[in-house]
């Protein structure tokens, strides 16, 4: 009994010690950083450093800001994190790694319903690199990634067509130094006005002062015209994106 | 009598076209962009400081910034006595450069956090100035011009999503005409490096080079399957312009998965040009963006040798015809002489002096005897993938046909191993362990090259490293400044060493000469480099504490000797 409690702890801390020295394996060890192990290569030695439990949580957790160690936190899972914290732990002598990493992170777990294949595709094709400028991130943000130059999408269009007939009563017709453009406008304040100029993608968020900007409601531009790198399909798809995204965000 | 006049006003033409093309390079008074002028000489005519008088050269001023914890990286920039200095942390300044007095401040606002284990750094190069705005790009990727007379934001232009890409901008925007053209990092991540051209007048986009080809375009056939996708090469410093060609000269960044092929080399390709245009010096019309020529230095590189660094412009005889020349230097230290119109190769040398991952260069440009890392194996190599020499820069004098160098003897193991890219992750494809070479007191040099000759002219060791950027001087002074916090001069023809200050924090940054009322000044940056390269040396010299810092000290002659 004693000795079947003591193989399992065996295999327990085993199991852990090499779950988590692949993750730091793949996530420390690699280019620029760490060495295997924990030996110095870019980044300093981290095996034997002394290092107490509460300062290897918090620096896997949140980073050394000012330096190239970025925060974990959020890009680990919960698993994951543990895992190589109590690995880091063990470089450094620490005999029975205690991990409290306290309510909240490791977020990167599994967050929610996984896409269907189309929706999949459609995130692919939403925040496509490829693209560049031409793809629907340069303007809308979704699950914090995207540029978000307009405001969330609530209202998901039913299809292709009816996202190539979005109206957008909030595009404008901006005055600039008798220049007149699209825009969006964000403010229009006692010392600076701000708007986008929708003129080209990106969008340029522009400054100018008070009273040099001349606003008239409306504008030919259409959403159209800034959508014409994906055809049907593809819109079918990021529609479906949008609509399971709004179903699984917590708002 | 009048064919003799004709003679002597055509030879006068001559001279004076001559002498306009041979001192273009040169910055006066004004400071005006990040390699001195758009030829990257970072050689100021000024010689009011000169040889003679070095030795009474005395601070006159300087500038905390308060962004202590990174350093100071940037090269500042004096336009009409007005100086504009960037921080790590996005904070600019406009000095009025005779007295640092500050005449106004901007903060950018926290950054949006970029992708975890992406590529996003805590440092910026510097600003560009012109059109009336100072532009400069951001570690959340956006491109950021304001007013240079009030320090107001002007327009502002996000470049790329760091929550994707997981890259940022470090480096200087270099302004063309109507246009400001940036890069971005990303060079040993999953992403597909580019540049991009703004206009300066309103921030809209003029056009993008993306330095990996898509479908269809030519030197695409040189990626295999879909690793063109993600495959790096980001163009992570500044480039420069020959106006009068229109051209623009950038140096692109390594492949990603530096250091193992095995996704990105088409079968058969090995010897070949490979991954293109990663590694490569490219010359881009100004106005369109379009690929006029290249020339791939480190084809198929699998030691994190990027091109990235300053393209040199000088015009230069070879064979008694004068000739439009580059000079790049690639992170191997092995230096590249080019012609600028054509792309032709002309010539190369090899800075470091231990070096074993080529055994050489044949006559027209291939690496030969290249030790490449294999996977599962620990290979050793020298130099190291911190570079022979880092991103700062070399200095040129078109007085001595010079170029100043500082080369790091540094070797690293290598570990190959193939892994999936994600976007916007870090993907290095093994990783490298810094050490120093055996039986070797120093660790670095200071070298002025000729490159035409390809001769070695003088070397300086240093005991440690060198990781600050040269400047050149009409007054036959080489200025750089060492870890330890000494900045100092060199005589430009000879290397002795004839003037040091210390500055009190390790020197890392760039140094730029200016004047104001007839009065020159020498202005660097201090302060160590907390993260990456900086960071990355320190550890191979234990005991040594090479101080961190922000402050910008300036120099002149004192006042009754101007």
């Amino acid at each position: 009994m004693k000795l079947a409690l003591l193989l399992l702890m065996v295999a327990t801390l085993s199991y852990s010690q090499s779950l988590g020295e692949k993750v730091f394996s793949q996530s420390c060890a690699t280019g620029y950083c760490h060495g295997a192990k924990g030996t110095p290569a870019g980044a300093p030695r981290l095996a034997g450093r002394d290092f107490d439990q509460a300062y290897i949580t918090s620096t896997v957790m949140r980073g050394l800001p000012g330096t190239a160690m970025p925060a974990f936190g959020s890009s680990l899972s919960r698993e994951d994190l543990i895992a190589v914290i109590e690995y880091v732990a063990s470089l450094n002598g620490i005999a029975h790694p205690v991990v409290n990493l306290g309510p909240g992170p490791g977020t990167a777990g599994p967050a929610g319903p996984p896409l269907s294949p189309e929706a999949e595709r459609g995130h692919d094709l939403f925040f496509d690199a490829i693209r560049g400028f031409k793809r629907c991130s340069t303007c809308h943000e979704v699950n914090g990634v995207g540029i978000p130059v307009t405001t969330p999408i609530t209202k998901i269009p039913a299809d292709a067509a009816a996202l190539r007939a979005l109206k957008t009563p909030d595009v404008e017709t901006a005055t600039v130094d008798g220049e007149s453009m699209p825009a969006l406008i964000v403010s229009q304040g006692k010392t600076h006005e701000l708007f986008y100029d929708l003129t080209s993608v990106p969008p340029v968020l522009r400054t100018v002062g008070p009273g040099a900007l001349k606003v008239a409601p409306g504008n030919a531009w259409q959403h159209s015209s800034v959508i014409g790198s994906y055809n049907d399909a593809q819109l079918d798809s990021i529609i479906a994106f949008l609509k399971e995204a709004a179903a699984s965000s917590p708002q | 009598m009048r064919s003799l006049l004709f003679f002597a006003l055509a030879a006068t033409c001559a001279t004076t076209n001559a002498q306009d093309a041979a001192n273009f390079g040169a910055t006066h008074a004004d400071w005006p962009s990040y390699g001195g002028t758009s030829f990257s000489w970072r050689y100021s005519a000024l010689d009011q400081i000169n040889t003679g008088d070095i030795k009474r050269l005395v601070p006159v001023w300087q500038f905390q910034t308060g962004d202590y914890n990174e350093n100071l990286q940037a090269t500042p920039i004096v336009m009409d006595g007005v100086m504009y200095l960037i921080t790590p942390r996005i904070q600019v300044f406009a000095l009025d450069a005779a007295s640092g007095r500050e005449l106004w401040h901007y903060k950018y606002p926290t950054p949006r956090p970029g992708k975890p284990g992406g590529m996003t750094f805590l440092q910026n190069r510097g600003v560009a100035v012109g059109d009336g705005k100072v532009i400069f790009g951001t570690t959340d990727n956006f491109l950021v011009a304001l007013n240079a007379k009030t320090g107001e934001e002007e327009w502002k232009v996000s470049v790329d999503d760091p929550r994707q890409c997981g890259c940022d901008i470090t480096a200087a925007p270099l302004i063309v005409k109507d246009k400001v053209i940036v890069g971005g990092t990303g060079g040993d991540a999953a992403h597909r490096g580019y540049l991009t051209a703004f206009y300066t007048k309103n921030g809209r986009f003029a056009w993008r080079w993306y330095v990996i080809p898509g479908p269809g375009e030519k030197g695409h056939e040189t990626w295999k399957g879909d690793s063109w996708k993600l495959g790096g090469g980001a163009p992570w410093m500044t480039g420069s312009y020959d106006p009068e060609l229109n051209l623009v000269y950038w140096g692109t960044g390594n492949a990603g998965g530096d250091f193992n092929d095995e996704d990105r080399l088409v079968p058969g390709a090995k010897g070949k040009e490979a991954n293109l245009y990663t590694a490569s010096v490219v010359a881009l019309d100004a106005d369109t963006g379009k690929l006029r020529w290249y020339h791939q230095e480190v084809p198929d590189d699998l030691w994190d040798f990027d091109s990235a660094y300053e393209c040199i412009l000088m015009d230069r005889p070879i064979n008694g015809q004068m000739r439009k020349l580059l000079v790049h230097m690639n992170k191997s230290g092995v230096t590249f002489v080019l012609d600028r119109v054509t792309g032709e190769f002309i010539g190369a040398f090899s800075t470091p002096e231990v070096q074993t991952w080529i055994s050489g260069i044949t006559e027209d440009g291939a690496l030969v005897g290249r030790r490449e890392p294999q996977a599962g194996q620990v290979v050793d190599v020298c130099p190291s993938a911190t570079g022979a020499k880092s991103w700062n820069s070399m200095a040129y004098s078109p007085r001595t046909g010079y170029v100043y160098a500082p080369i790091n003897e540094v070797c690293n193991d290598l570990r190959s191993a193939s892994t999936p890219a994600n976007e916007g992750r870090f993907h290095a494809n093994g990783g490298f362990s810094l050490k120093l070479p055996p039986n070797r007191t120093t660790y670095s040099h200071i070298d002025a090259w000729n490159p035409i000759t390809r001769k070695r002219i003088w070397s300086v060791p240093y005991k440690y490293i060198l990781l600050a950027s040269m400047l050149a001087t009409a007054g036959d002074l080489v200025f750089t400044g060492d870890p330890e916090g000494d900045f100092f001069a060199l005589n430009a023809r000879t290397g002795e060493k004839l003037w040091s200050y210390q500055t009190g924090a390790g020197n890392r940054g760039s140094a730029v000469s200016y004047s104001v009322n007839g009065r020159q000044y020498i202005a660097t940056p201090t302060g160590w480099q907390q993260a990456i390269t900086g960071a990355q040396l320190s550890p191979l010299f234990p005991g040594e504490n090479w101080r961190g810092g922000s402050t910008l000290i300036v120099f002149a002659l004192p006042e009754a000797s101007k």
